[in-house]
């Protein structure tokens, strides 16, 4: 150890460091300033970045015996005496924040590169930021953030106070999400962030075999080891879980048999993570490696005398985990109506989530039972998976979610490490975190299932849809997790947004032994939309029909049911495809650009929410609380998940506007399932309809509470009263008081009013085996256009454009929802560009943010970004969701410019430039000998 | 027990060098150490004895000397891509200082740095639970290279942006260690072999990189990688030309090592086949072999187009 002097945001320490610690971990464990993000250690995400002698620094990859002496600013110290930084005041002012994560450093890199490039092109802003990743915004606001405080700095103007919200409601209003300023400073707390007191730290030994017995776990060398606490391997936590019911096929620490690499066969608890993970290194494991199962085709296919991957699943000899098949009308009927019949073959390679925050999860047990402490988007899951694995009552469980640095459906699944936390802390009576790798991240997956389908459509002459026909299979990986969801999802959501009548398709869901898939932004749908847009391009193509107009024949009207029985309400399909082609000149472009260059365009469609839960109850899907007391402050408790994604602020909105005052009397606890009410948690992009109609159903009744108060008093009628602009009055004005004496009204004698809210979705769907699937109170819609250039010779493409829009039915906050579409936006660019989970033989090759390819500032087009908004009957104010459906489009717009521009149908993912090259020979091949 | 690492602090290059001799466990210097670290957290730099480099000011300096430009190693990529000298000279350097990284990573990444880069594979840049999994390749310690399915010689990648630029302007590099200061070509201390890619003494440290200034060269630098930053290269191609026609043809991302090829101009589609075929490329990459084969002929003939 060594002594240092640092000088960190102009307060000195001395400090005792290792020789070679970095430093981050000096200033996140010893100054405790948390607001330092670990993201990737490696350099590819900028997330730790720092001032070192004002100079920006990767804090993570940089050891702190390099700065003895040295003066270092983080995060925590850019902003002055409370006041933000005029950057930090952009940030917030243009919703530059999302999730949080990536704000520190990226707002550390800006600084520094504003104070050496005081007059910044946007093109110089894209490539100072080109080193930190953001995988919310999709970077556009950031930007602009950037931009204008370049500008105001250079004018010298004072920074504007941001827009204070006008008066008369606030649904509707762009407004910042209420924890900005406290994200932008760095004081957020996030899982990692939240040191619990003596608390011991957790290393996993892992599988290094895809599929093999575990035949014994020698663990004595390692606990000798001084500072390791306990060492627990599978066994001691037999109850297995899953996040659906029908999928309990997990336990958190492998026992007998591994089913893929990465897979937890141990868990150290130590003093420290270096012991944690010295120890892993000296436990024994001995294995006998199985056949391994890696693709489809292997899964699909009879295991002879080998072993399944889940011997006791399924009565065939295959690896098939599910099996879904629903069929419509009369598809040979349909074939033989069509005038053209498009047919393809699509592989598209698997995903992940890749939010910047790590997993991480602590855990303790004391006089009321377990608490855990993990970035989690289900908190209600996990509430009873860990009930369930440590075999105790529910209301031993105590669930907590803190700041979370994005989730894209990749932390709803309850995970081993937070049962494995929750084990150790029992076994060691004392506090246990743990925070993954970015390769233990990625080894954890969950994310979109890598896909082949086959898909046809047909239709007449007028380029009326007839038939659609999808046999798909979906390589699900070692467990169930959403699975059979998604194996569904990738058929039933076909049946919108246009009109079939004779609609059918086949999925079928493997085990693989690699690590598993589950729910991942567009859930399900994302593949077979990208398939089934291509192939409306194509035979629109060959109608020699405009693909725009085409769809605009084929759209589903408002109020009306698909050939599956799903109720489609509000319905903004035309609205949003009308929107995008004129903007981008669709019709002077569209098939009229030089080779190279063209313009495609693709529709997409997705749930609000689905209308079942998956743990079968009568609890309503959300239930909100709200409670006033004698200061005026409305407190809103609800279980809903904030990821990143807004739903406290969303919350917030439809509380005061309900109730007619200001955001500032509203606090939000989210979350918590001690002290929150059971919301399902933020999956299926149901917060926005289902809490928020349950915040607003709560905040009438609360109304109702305070205006039956208020009437009795003055002699009135209830419904002589207004609540608008924090009063409460009659038209009359025989009441006009303010919100507080309103509040001291119906306080008197009874003291804090506590009111309660729900949401229960109606009863819909067919009667058939599978209606359920997809069911949703309220369908979004959306359209993209895409503007791409093809370098011919090397197959690269560039996209220059996206104009995009979705249906969100009303933006409650539509600055939140630009931030919601661009950042689907921008993860579907991935998706179609350069991301792919990249397998040699069951390991993942690319499992960190150097390899795995998310798009730079520098990668993504400018965005066009459009809000439709058709006021959904159903909806909180007409609302419904933004936070995924957004994305299907994309990637079909992309791959149709890519066709319009060079002539090559897309049938893979991701569009690599070797691929798009490939297809352009072979094109010419045939055209020259077809000449 | 958890083993001890260890720290040196060099002041000067002869700290520096003492303290990498009088080392009893192995160590790594440490300019920029943005490479360095990552992969000790990966524990494919198996160092115990870290010895920072980046203090010594000897090291940071630009100058010219009669008809040479002198650039210390310990200048970073952002200093060298913004250096006016290097604009006005070798735009191509400057070009490809930029081409590295990304931003922050170029305020600390150096030159020298950048040009003693390991090599890299797909198979090596790997944690160590994932080499332990996947069978230890040739290049740490295994018995075969994994890339190709069994060779016995180790296709690592040299990945430098800067390097092939340097090389094509025929530089020289000043190197110190045990014997003093020495000067030898660049492009002679690559040896091919992925596994000991670089032939300097162990304790060598680079003191500057040494540019001709008088041969009037025209250099066209050119990267191929998914993204338009962070990505280390799949290809990088440098063509140089001087005034008499002659052309240097520097290829980076395809070998263990520089690929280079010097002829006339009018022997251009010639160089292009010599120089692929010299390239020793294998599936280590996120392209395949073939494509960035092809890809060397299209970026080259746009390279001589540029330069007509």
């Amino acid at each position: 150890m060594n002594q240092i002097k640092l000088k960190i945001n102009g307060k000195s320490f001395d400090l005792l460091v290792g020789d070679q610690e970095m430093l981050s971990t000096v200033i996140r464990e010893k100054a405790g300033l948390t607001g330092t993000k670990i993201g990737c250690e490696q350099g590819s995400c900028g997330a730790c970045t720092v001032l070192v002698d004002n100079k920006p620094v990767l804090s993570c990859i940089t050891p702190v015996m390099r700065f003895n002496g040295a003066d270092i600013t983080t995060i925590e110290g850019v902003s002055h005496n409370g006041k933000l930084h005029p950057l930090q005041e952009k940030f917030v002012e243009k919703g530059a924040v999302q999730c949080g994560f990536c704000t520190s450093g990226m707002t550390i890199t800006a600084l520094d590169f504003v104070n050496k490039n005081p007059n910044p092109s946007l093109n110089e802003i894209k490539d100072a930021l080109s080193g930190n990743l953001c995988r919310c915004t999709g970077y556009k606001k950031i930007i602009e953030a950037v931009s204008e405080y370049a500008i105001e700095k250079l004018l010298g103007k004072q920074p504007s106070n941001h827009a204070k919200p006008s008066k008369g409601g606030t649904v509707g209003v762009s407004r910042p999400y209420i924890e900005a300023a406290k994200k932008v400073q760095g004081i957020a707390d996030y899982a990692d962030d939240i040191k619990l007191k003596g608390s011991l730290k957790v290393k996993f030994v892992r599988s290094i075999f895809p599929h093999a017995k575990i035949e014994s776990i020698d663990t004595a060398e390692a606990l000798k080891l001084e500072g390791v606490r306990y060492i627990a391997t599978g066994v001691e936590l037999p109850v297995t879980f899953g996040v659906l019911p029908i999928s309990q096929d997990e336990n958190a620490i492998a026992i007998k048999k591994t089913r893929y690499v990465g897979e937890i066969v141990a868990a150290v608890a130590a003093d420290s993570e270096e012991i944690a993970e010295a120890a892993c290194k000296i436990i024994k494991v001995h294995y006998t490696p199985l056949r391994e199962f890696l693709t489809i085709d292997d899964s699909l296919a009879d295991v002879g005398e080998y072993e399944k991957i889940h011997p006791e699943h399924g009565k065939q000899n295959n690896n098939v985990h599910k099996k879904a098949e629903l069929r419509f009308g009369d598809q040979e009927q349909g074939l033989k109506d069509a005038e053209v019949v498009s047919k393809m073959s699509f592989e598209m390679e698997g995903i992940n989530h890749g939010f910047t925050e790590p997993h991480a999860a602590s855990a303790y047990w004391d006089e009321n039972g377990l608490t855990v402490i993990s970035a989690t988007q289900i908190s209600h899951y996990l509430h009873r998976a860990l009930a369930k694995t440590m075999e105790i009552p529910l209301n031993r469980v105590r669930v907590i979610k803190p700041y979370v640095g994005g989730g894209f459906g990749g932390k709803g699944d309850p995970f081993p490490h937070e049962i494995i936390v929750a084990h150790l802390a029992r076994k060691t009576g004392k506090p246990v975190s743990v925070r993954l790798t970015r390769e233990e991240v990625f080894l954890t997956n969950h994310g979109r299932h890598p896909s082949k389908m086959t898909v046809q459509l047909g239709a007449d002459k007028n380029g009326m849809l007839k038939v659609l026909d999808a046999d798909i299979a979906i390589d699900g990986g070692a467990y169930g997790s959403f699975g059979v969801v998604t194996s569904y999802y990738n058929g039933v959501l076909l049946q919108a947004p246009y009109k079939l009548n004779n609609f059918g398709f086949r999925t079928y869901r493997v085990y693989t032994n690699k690590p598993q898939c589950g729910a991942m932004r567009g859930h399900g749908a994302v593949n077979s939309r990208f398939a089934v847009e291509s192939l409306i391009d194509d035979i629109s193509h060959k109608l020699k029909m405009d693909p725009v107009e085409l769809r605009m024949k084929n759209f589903l009207d408002s109020h009306t049911l698909t050939v599956g029985q799903y109720r489609i309400t509000s319905n903004g399909s035309r609205e949003s495809v009308q929107k995008v082609a004129h903007q981008s000149d669709w019709q002077n472009k569209h098939g009229k650009m030089p080779f190279g260059h063209g313009f495609g365009v693709g529709c997409g469609f997705f749930i609000s929410g689905s209308a079942l839960p998956i743990i079968w109850n009568e609890l309503p899907q959300s239930t909100v609380h709200l409670k006033v007391d004698f200061d005026g402050r409305v407190l809103i408790a609800s279980g809903a998940n904030d990821i990143g994604q807004g739903s406290d602020t969303m919350l917030a909105i439809i509380v005061a506007e309900v109730l007619g005052i200001s955001m500032d009397k509203i606090f939000v606890i989210a979350a918590d399932t001690l002290i929150t009410p059971v919301d399902l948690g933020s999956y299926s992009s149901r917060v926005t309809f289902m809490a928020g109609n349950a915040a607003k159903n709560a905040a009438e009744n609360l109304k109702k509470e305070i205006a039956l108060a208020v009437a009795t008093k003055f002699n009135l009628s209830v419904y002589d009263l207004y609540f608008s602009d924090n009063k409460i009055f009659s038209n009359d004005k025989q009441v006009d008081i303010d919100w507080l004496a309103g509040v001291e009204i119906v306080t008197a004698n009874r003291g804090a009013v506590t009111v309660s809210g729900k949401y229960i979705s109606p009863k819909l769907g067919g009667d058939f085996k599978g209606a359920g699937a997809g069911l949703s109170p309220s369908y979004s819609f959306g359209a993209c256009v895409a503007e791409v250039k093809v370098e011919t010779e090397t197959g690269h493409v560039k996209i220059l454009n996206v104009w995009g829009a979705h249906d969100c039915g009303k933006a409650l906050n539509p600055m939140a929802v630009e931030g919601q579409l661009e950042g689907s936006w921008h993860m579907g660019i991935g998706q179609a560009m350069s991301e792919e989970m990249n397998y040699y033989n069951g390991l993942l090759v690319n499992n960190n943010f150097l390899d795995y390819k998310i798009p730079t500032a520098l990668d993504t087009p400018d965005f066009h970004t459009n809000i439709i908004e058709t006021n959904d009957p159903e909806g909180p104010f007409g609302a419904k969701e933004c936070g995924e459906g957004a994305l299907h489009p994309v990637i079909p717009a992309i791959a149709n410019a890519i066709y319009d521009a060079v002539g090559v149908r897309i049938t893979k993912l991701p569009i690599k430039s070797e691929e798009v090259l490939r297809l352009m020979k072979q094109a010419k091949q045939k055209s020259e000998q077809m000449v | 027990m958890v083993t001890t690492k260890t720290y040196i602090k060099a002041g000067s290059v002869e700290e520096a060098i003492a303290g990498a001799k009088g080392s009893e466990v192995p160590f790594k210097y440490l300019a920029g150490g943005t490479d360095v670290v990552v992969n000790k957290f990966q524990g494919t730099d198996e160092s115990i004895c870290l010895i920072d480099i980046s203090g010594i000011d000897e090291l940071r300096q630009i100058r010219t000397e009669g008809n040479y430009l002198k650039v210390g190693s310990l200048i970073t990529l952002d200093e060298l891509q913004k250096h006016q000298v290097i604009l006005t000279h070798f735009p191509a350097l400057a070009k490809a200082a930029h081409a590295a990284a990304s931003p922050v990573i170029r305020k600390t990444g150096t030159i020298g740095g950048n040009i003693l880069c390991e090599n890299r594979c797909s198979f090596f840049n790997q944690s160590e639970f994932w080499r332990e999994s996947v069978g230890y390749c040739l290049k740490c310690e295994g018995d075969v290279c994994i890339a190709t399915g069994g060779t016995k010689a180790c296709f690592s990648k040299f990945v430098s942006d800067t390097a092939p630029v340097l090389i094509a302007a025929d530089a020289d590099i000043e190197v110190y260690d045990e014997a003093g200061l020495s000067r030898v070509s660049l492009q002679n201390i690559y040896t091919g072999d992925g596994i000991n890619p670089r032939c300097l003494s162990k304790t060598a440290v680079i003191k500057s990189i040494i540019l001709p200034l008088n041969r009037n060269l025209s250099m066209v630098f050119k990267k191929l990688r998914p993204r338009e930053a962070v990505d280390f290269t799949s290809l990088t191609s440098v063509v140089a030309i001087d005034k008499h026609g002659k052309i240097k043809i520097v290829l980076g991302g395809v070998d263990p090592m520089p690929v280079v090829v010097e002829g006339m101009m009018e022997d251009r589609n010639a160089l292009i086949n010599s120089a692929i075929k010299k390239a020793r490329m294998v599936n280590n990459d996120y392209y395949s072999r073939g494509y960035r084969k092809e890809m060397i002929t299209v970026f080259l003939q746009k390279s001589f187009k540029e330069l007509i």
